[in-house]
């Protein structure tokens, strides 16, 4: 009868020693604020902005990307896009230059020297454009959705609060400029015309 | 000294002969296999499946079989990264219950052996075919893994659970380390204790089992719930070796579980087979594995391969069955 309680008192404390050593209690709004200022997207954003899109060497000229889709766009997904699923479209990070044609709400038609009549968006900047086409945020680095999409807010913040009030200032209409930016593509994409760019750099030439 | 083949010597090496055969072909046609890093690595790969297989075993020499494994290896591995990442949280009680790597593992574990304890359950409860209630299982479980992680991998999980999968101690790497401690603990269940006669009386023959005395039902629940937390513990090493928790982890590991248990000489009719003899042959497919990758073999290819192994294995086990 000892041995049985000396038992049972043996599992009582291994169970408790790892209870112990497994779990431990907090309250949840201190859990809450703890992962708040752990985690800072702007930080986590400039980053991406300044050390990685700004700096990026990757991002192709439009007309060779546009000459690639047509040629090929198996090679031209695979090697320029970027994308999440596995659908028939995917994001790019393109350059070229042209002359602006107007302004209009924030929208530039620009005379690209060698694609025609391109916009650039520089008032509507939402979504996940920039963030996807970079291909230098990975979904799996984030607990959830709404994370993963606060990295696009705060990446678009940078460039609309940031980065292009500052380049606008500088440029008019009829002037020369050089740009960079996200465009969304389809494989099964014909027409290339009217294509709009969600911007990440401007500068005048 | 003349040794034919039918030599019970020769007989009971069978896997050992097979495994030290293919070693020798691979390691002619491609130089990288016997090379150390390659040597580790092959082993680092199986000890996922030699921990599902040691379980396996223990259901396949009941004449049973399980084929919710590898699903509840996946639901498992996300419960343990989902409890490590973000906790219990209770909102009404403004409460945060945090896990330690030991906590989560340890969850994990205990979920693993739940899930085996309800097949069991319902095997013999409702005296439903081990094949049908575990593809029930096989589905169930997949189907909480994808409603619980919605289909999002749960990455890092930090440099401690990471090194479960990928550290080394005294220069061996911890998924070993930890498939051996759970190979050792199994022999001694089957070799050395009582349990383990009971399963190989059930295997034997389930009625004269039962007539002599032996709970079946008590142990069959038993041999489900440790083949569950087997798969848990195989969850835990797929996940640290990672460090995320993949949605589908785990899919058609219960394949390759039945291989090595079959390959490894256990009898699909139950009663005959060892875990030892499991682990050669969770060997010998992570070898083959690993040598039609380095041979360039079509991932196509390097299934039909593998439906040959077993397909031999099995068809060698009928053999030797009809011989004696």
């Amino acid at each position: 009868m000892k041995k049985k309680y000396a038992y049972i008192t043996l599992a009582i404390l291994i169970v408790a020693f790892l209870g112990y050593q497994s779990v431990y209690f907090k309250k949840l709004n201190v859990v809450k604020e703890a992962k708040k200022e752990n985690f800072n997207f702007k930080a986590y954003a400039d980053s991406i902005y300044y050390k990685g899109i700004l700096k990026s060497k990757k991002n192709i000229y439009l007309n060779d990307l546009i000459a690639l889709v047509q040629a090929n766009p198996e090679t031209a997904f695979k090697n320029h896009g970027n994308r999440l699923g596995i659908g028939n479209s995917a994001y790019f990070m393109i350059k070229s230059t042209g002359k602006i044609l107007d302004i209009k709400d924030g929208i530039y038609t620009i005379a690209d020297e060698k694609n025609g009549i391109v916009y650039i968006d520089t008032k509507y900047i939402f979504g996940n454009a920039i963030r996807d086409a970079s291909g230098l945020v990975k979904l799996t680095d984030f607990k959830t959705n709404a994370e993963f999409n606060k990295v696009s807010e705060s990446l678009n913040d940078i460039i609309r609060n940031e980065v292009l009030p500052e380049e606008i200032k500088k440029v008019k209409i009829g002037d020369s400029i050089s740009f960079s930016g996200a465009i969304k593509l389809s494989k099964k994409q014909n027409l290339f015309k009217d294509i709009i760019i969600t911007p990440s750099q401007i500068k005048l030439q | 000294m003349n040794i034919s083949l039918n030599h019970p010597l020769i007989k009971k090496s069978q896997s050992l002969i097979a495994l030290f055969i293919l070693c020798l072909f691979i390691s002619l046609l491609s130089d990288k296999f016997m090379t150390s890093t390659n040597l580790w690595n092959v082993l680092r790969q199986i000890s996922v499946n030699v921990c599902i297989s040691v379980g396996m075993t223990l259901v396949v020499l009941m004449a049973g079989i399980d084929l919710s494994v590898g699903s509840i290896l996946g639901l498992t591995a996300a419960i343990c990264a989902g409890l490590l990442k973000n906790g219990l949280v209770f909102e009404s009680m403004n409460l945060f219950v945090g896990f330690t790597v030991l906590g989560a593992i340890l969850a994990a574990m205990l979920i693993g052996m739940a899930l085996g304890l309800f097949n069991g359950w319902v095997i013999t409860k409702f005296a439903i075919p081990p094949f049908v209630a575990t593809l029930a299982m096989l589905t169930i479980a997949r189907g909480l893994t994808m409603l619980y992680t919605e289909g999002i991998p749960i990455s890092n999980l930090g440099p401690e659970f990471e090194f479960i999968g990928s550290g080394w101690i005294l220069g061996i790497p911890v998924p070993v380390w930890i498939s051996l401690i759970m190979v050792l603990i199994v022999v001694f269940l089957t070799n050395k204790t009582t349990f383990g006669r009971f399963i190989y009386a059930i295997g034997g023959n389930e009625r004269a089992a039962f007539l002599s005395g032996i709970s079946i039902n008590k142990i069959k629940l038993t041999v489900y719930g440790i083949a569950g937390m087997m798969a848990a513990v195989g969850g835990v090493l797929v996940t640290s070796r990672l460090n995320s928790a993949q949605p589908n982890a785990g899919m058609s590991y219960e394949l390759d579980s039945i291989a090595a248990v079959v390959i490894g000489g256990t009898s699909l009719s139950g009663g005959v087979g060892t875990v030892t003899g499991t682990v050669i042959g969770a060997v010998i497919i992570g070898v083959l594995n690993n040598g039609l990758v380095l041979l360039d073999v079509s991932p196509f290819w390097q299934q039909v391969v593998k439906g040959i192994v077993i397909l031999l294995a099995v068809i060698i086990d009928k053999m030797n069955q009809k011989n004696k």
